[in-house]
C-alpha cells in the first residue's frame, strides 16, 4: 500500500456523521429512475405511461449511444414520466407491484418477476471476451457505472483505459462508509476486481486512512491510502496525484458500491436493486439505510423543516425535493438547515461556532465539529485575488485565474492552467470570501469544452 | 423587532423600485448590510459556504490599523508640543493630535464615499467594502499639516482614477490609497515634503525643524548614524515612533502589532511581508558594503532603513493589498523582495526622493500582473497537459 500525499482539502470537522449501524426500510410504493444525476445524457424513452415493466426492463437509453440502457429497479406499472423545463426528462416513476415484492422478500421470486440475464462464473471470467462483458453490462443497465475522465462521462467501450480507479467513498464527506457497503461482499468484490482486470492492467483501490482498520478482508486489494479529509478520495483527485503522462487523463473510475453491483449482476444474472444510503443532518447521528434504488426522498428523510434544503452531496450534489427520487449515482442525502437570522453587526462577531477555513473566527482555534447551514454568509463581490481558492484546491489549480480566463473566453489559457483536472469538489466556491460561483463557472467551462469536442 | 431593523424596513420603499431615492439604492443597501449581515440561501453547488466574507475581511484590516491610528494621533500632538516648546499632559497631547488627524480622516471618508456612491449608483452595483480600508490608509500616509482641500483632491484621484475607472474594487491594478498620495506628492510637493511633518502651527519655537529622518545628511567626516542620533533619530526613537513623519508611519512597533494580527488571521500574505523585509535588509547590507558614502543613507544599515520612513507601514498595509499584489505565491515573494530592494535603492541612489516606499510599491503594483503571468506559465509548463 502506498500513501498518496495530498495536502489541500476541507479539514473542518463536521457534525452529523452517520452511525455505522444499518437498518433496512421496506420497499416504497413508487421507485423511479432519475435522469437528473446522469451527466451529459440525451435520453430516449423506451416505455410509455401505464406500461408494465419488470426489474431489469430498459426504461430509456442514451441517444448518443443507443446500446446503453437505464433499467427499471422494480417490477410494476410505469405510473408517470416527469418532464422538466424544455421537456427535459426528469424521472420515470414506477408504481411497484406489491405481490411481486412479497415473493421476492420470501425468496420465492418467480421467473416472470424479473428479467433473467446471462450469467458468468468465477472461473469463466478470465476466458470471457471483453466484448461479451460489455454487452451484458450494457443490457443490464450497469455499464454506466464506469465513468471516463476527464469529464466523468459514461466510459467509451472502445477505449482501453490506462488505469481504473475504484473509489471506496462517495462524493460527500458522509457518504456510506465502505465498511457498511462492503460488509460480507468479499467474493463479489474480488470477482469485480477480476472483471476490471479484463479492461486495464492497472487497478487503483484507494482507501481513507481512517477506514483502513475496518476493511480487513480487503487489505490485499487496497493499493493506495489517502488522507482523511474531503475530497482526497475523489477519483479525480487520486488521478491527478497518480498520473504520469497525458495518456492517463483518459482513465476510468468506478465506485466500490457499483463494482459490487456489477459483480453480483454478472454472477446472478439479476439486476441488483438494493443500495446503501446515508442521511446526514447537523447534530444528528442516523444509521446507514438499505433501501431500493430510486426510493422517494420522502421515505428516507421523513419530515423536515420548511426552510431546510436536501442535497445529494453538500459540496457537489444536486438539490432535491421531498417528492423526487434517489438517482442511480446518488447514495447520500444531506439535510441542511437555513439559518434565516440576519445577525446584527454579523461581520464583526467573534464567531465561536462558525465553520471557516480562514483564521478570522475564534472557531478556528477549536477542533469541535461544526454545523454547516445553507446560507451564503455575505454577498457577491469582485474577485480580490486573495488566494483562498488556490489554497484549498486539492488538484493544485488556481481557480480565480481559470475563472478570469473563462470569463474572457480564453479557453486555451484555461486549459493550460489545468481546467480539465478540476474534480468539481466545490471547495473553491466554498472558501471564496467574495462569494463568486467558481465551481459553477469552472464546471460550465469544462462541460462546454467537452460538448464542443464531442 | 430590533428598532434599527424596523427603521430600515420602513425606509426601504423609498430606496427600492420606483421609490423617491431609488438612485441611492447602493447607499441604502450598504447601510442595511452594515447593520444586518446578509446571508441568502445558496442556489448553486456547493450548497454550503464559508463564514468569511469581504466585509469581515476588510474590517480586519481596519482593526489592524487601530494601533497605528491611535499612536499616530498621539504622536501628532506630541510633536506639535515639542515644536511649540510646551509640555502637555497625555490627554492634552491626544486631544491636540485629534484636532489635526480626525478632520483629515473625516474628509477622506466623506469624499471617498461620495465617489463610491456616485459610481455605485451609475453602475448599479453594490458598494464594495474595499473603500473602508482605502479611506483610512490614505490619511495615515499624509503629514498632519496637509490642507483639507488637498486631502479631498487626493482621495478623489485615488478612488476615481486609481480604482473606479477600472471597474471598482478588485479590478484596480494600483493601490488606490497610494495612488492618491502619489498624486498629492507630485502635484503639491510643498505640502508633502520638507518641513511639513510637524503640526507646529504659528507657535513654533526658533530653530525647530520638522524634517524626517530620511532627509538627514551627515556633515563632512561624520557617520550618518551619528548624525541621525544627534538629530534625535536614535534607533529606539525610530522604533517606538515619537519622531516626525506621516501620521501613521512613524512607529515601527505599532506597525508590527498590526502586521502580526494580519499574519495570524491570514488576511495579509506573509510572503509579501517577509519577502519585502528580506529585500530591504539584503539591499541595505549591499549598499553598506560598498565603500564610500558614509555620510549618506547608503551607510545607514538595515536597522535604520527598516525603522525610518514608511517602509514597514507600506509593506504591512499597502503592499499586502491583495487586489494590487500578485495572486500567486512565488509572485508574492518576488513582489515583496523587489519592493524592499527598490525602497532602499530609491532612498540611497536617487537624490530627488528621500523616501522610496511609495514609489517602490506603486512600481511593483504595475508589475504584479506580469509576475503572475510568468508564474502561471511556469506552473502550466510543469503540469501534465490535459486537453
Amino acid at each position: 500500500m502506498e500513501n498518496i500525499k495530498i495536502l489541500k482539502g476541507f479539514k473542518t470537522p463536521l457534525t452529523g456523521m452517520p452511525d455505522l449501524s444499518v437498518i433496512q426500510i421496506p420497499d416504497p410504493d413508487t421507485v423511479a429512475v432519475s435522469a437528473m444525476d446522469i451527466p451529459y445524457i440525451r435520453p430516449k424513452l423506451l416505455v410509455k405511461e401505464n406500461d408494465y415493466v419488470k426489474t431489469g426492463t430498459p426504461l430509456f437509453s442514451d441517444k448518443r449511444n443507443n446500446s446503453i440502457f437505464y433499467v427499471s429497479p422494480g417490477t410494476g406499472i410505469v405510473k408517470q414520466i416527469v418532464f422538466g423545463e424544455r421537456r427535459r426528462l426528469q424521472e420515470v416513476v414506477i408504481a411497484l407491484d406489491k405481490n411481486v415484492d412479497k415473493n421476492i422478500n420470501n425468496n420465492q421470486a418467480e421467473k416472470d418477476d424479473f428479467i433473467q440475464f446471462e450469467t458468468l462464473s468465477q472461473d469463466s471470467i478470465d476466458t470471457t471476451p471483453k466484448t461479451k462483458i460489455i454487452k451484458l453490462l450494457q443490457q443490464g443497465g450497469l455499464w454506466q457505472c464506469f465513468r471516463q475522465f476527464p469529464s466523468k462521462d459514461t466510459a467509451d467501450e472502445n477505449h482501453e483505459p490506462p488505469m481504473i480507479i475504484v473509489s471506496l467513498n462517495g462524493n460527500d464527506p458522509f457518504s456510506p462508509h465502505p465498511k457498511v457497503v462492503l460488509e460480507n461482499e468479499v467474493p463479489a468484490f474480488e470477482f469485480g476486481i477480476k472483471i476490471l482486470k479484463q479492461f486495464s492492467n492497472r487497478i487503483i483501490v484507494a482507501s481513507r486512512q481512517s477506514s483502513l482498520d475496518m476493511l480487513n478482508g480487503f487489505n490485499d486489494h487496497i493499493t493506495h491510502i489517502v488522507p482523511d479529509f474531503y475530497p482526497s478520495w475523489d477519483p479525480a483527485v487520486i488521478l491527478y496525484h497518480l498520473k504520469r503522462s497525458p495518456k492517463d487523463n483518459r482513465s476510468w473510475c468506478i465506485s466500490a458500491e457499483h463494482l459490487i453491483l456489477v459483480a453480483k449482476f454478472l454472477l446472478t444474472g439479476r439486476y441488483p436493486v438494493k443500495r446503501v444510503i446515508t442521511i446526514t443532518r447537523s447534530n444528528d447521528k442516523k444509521p446507514h439505510i438499505i433501501a431500493r434504488q430510486g426510493t422517494p426522498v420522502k421515505n428516507l428523510v421523513g419530515s423536515l423543516d420548511e426552510n431546510s434544503i436536501i442535497t445529494t452531496g453538500r459540496f457537489n450534489g444536486r438539490s432535491v425535493e421531498l417528492k423526487s427520487h434517489m438517482g442511480f449515482f446518488e447514495n447520500t442525502l444531506n439535510i441542511i438547515n437555513d439559518n434565516q437570522e440576519e445577525e446584527l453587526f454579523g461581520f464583526i462577531q467573534p464567531g465561536l461556532s462558525k465553520p471557516t477555513v480562514s483564521r478570522t473566527f475564534l472557531s478556528c482555534l477549536t477542533r469541535t465539529p461544526k454545523n454547516l447551514d445553507c446560507n451564503i454568509h455575505g454577498e457577491e463581490r469582485a474577485c480580490i485575488n486573495c488566494g483562498y481558492c488556490t489554497n484549498i484546491c486539492p488538484v493544485n489549480l488556481a481557480p480565480s485565474f481559470i475563472y478570469k480566463a473563462l470569463s474572457s473566453d480564453d479557453i486555451e489559457d484555461a486549459l493550460s492552467y489545468g481546467l480539465l483536472d478540476c474534480s468539481r469538489c466545490g471547495l473553491c466556491s466554498y472558501a471564496c470570501p467574495s462569494k463568486i460561483e467558481l465551481t459553477q463557472l469552472l464546471s460550465l467551462g469544462m462541460d462546454d469544452h467537452y460538448k464542443d469536442k464531442a | 423587532m430590533n428598532p434599527i431593523k424596523r427603521l430600515l424596513n420602513l425606509s426601504e420603499k423609498y430606496f427600492t423600485g420606483s421609490g423617491k431615492f431609488n438612485a441611492l439604492a447602493p447607499l441604502f443597501d450598504a447601510t442595511k448590510t452594515f447593520f444586518f449581515f446578509p446571508s441568502p440561501k445558496t442556489q448553486y453547488v456547493p450548497f454550503v459556504r464559508d463564514s468569511l466574507d469581504l466585509k469581515r475581511f476588510m474590517s480586519f484590516v481596519l482593526i489592524s490599523l487601530l494601533p497605528v491610528l491611535i499612536f499616530g494621533i498621539y504622536n501628532t500632538g506630541f510633536q506639535a508640543g515639542i515644536a511649540r516648546g510646551e509640555s502637555y499632559s497625555f490627554f492634552q497631547t491626544f486631544l491636540l493630535g485629534s484636532r489635526y488627524v480626525l478632520p483629515i480622516i473625516i474628509v477622506s471618508y466623506a469624499v471617498g464615499f461620495f465617489w463610491e456612491i456616485v459610481f455605485a449608483s451609475i453602475r448599479k452595483h453594490k458598494i464594495s467594502e474595499g473603500f473602508l480600508v482605502t479611506g483610512l490608509l490614505f490619511p495615515l500616509t499624509l503629514p498632519a499639516t496637509i490642507p483639507l482641500w488637498q486631502v479631498a483632491i487626493g482621495i478623489s484621484f485615488g478612488v476615481v482614477i486609481g480604482k473606479e475607472v477600472f471597474g471598482g474594487t478588485g479590478r484596480n491594478f494600483l493601490n488606490p490609497a497610494l495612488t492618491g498620495r502619489a498624486f498629492l506628492f507630485f502635484s503639491y510637493p510643498v505640502s508633502m515634503s520638507g518641513d511639513v511633518w510637524v503640526a507646529a502651527g504659528s507657535a513654533a519655537v526658533d530653530g525647530f525643524s520638522g524634517a524626517t529622518a530620511l532627509s538627514i545628511l551627515a556633515p563632512e567626516g561624520e557617520k550618518i548614524t551619528t548624525a541621525l542620533s544627534n538629530s534625535g533619530f536614535t534607533l529606539s526613537n525610530l522604533f517606538f515612533g515619537l519622531v516626525p513623519g506621516s501620521i501613521g508611519e512613524t512607529s515601527a512597533l505599532c506597525c508590527i502589532i498590526g502586521a502580526v494580527f494580519l499574519i495570524i488571521t491570514k488576511i495579509a500574505n506573509f510572503r509579501i511581508i517577509i519577502g519585502g523585509i528580506t529585500g530591504l535588509i539584503v539591499t541595505s547590507i549591499i549598499f553598506y558594503l560598498i565603500p564610500g558614502g558614509s555620510d549618506s543613507w547608503m551607510n545607514a544599515g538595515p536597522l535604520f532603513h527598516l525603522c525610518a520612513g514608511g517602509f514597514l507601514f507600506g509593506i504591512f498595509f499597502m503592499a499586502t493589498d491583495p487586489v494590487s499584489a500578485p495572486g500567486t505565491n512565488p509572485g508574492r515573494w518576488i513582489f515583496g523582495f523587489l519592493i524592499g530592494f527598490l525602497t532602499v535603492t530609491i532612498r540611497v541612489v536617487n537624490p530627488a526622493f528621500v523616501e522610496g516606499t511609495m514609489l517602490a510599491i506603486l512600481f511593483m503594483n504595475v508589475f504584479a500582473p506580469l509576475l503572475d503571468h510568468i508564474v502561471l506559465k511556469y506552473n502550466a509548463s510543469k503540469r501534465i497537459p490535459n486537453v
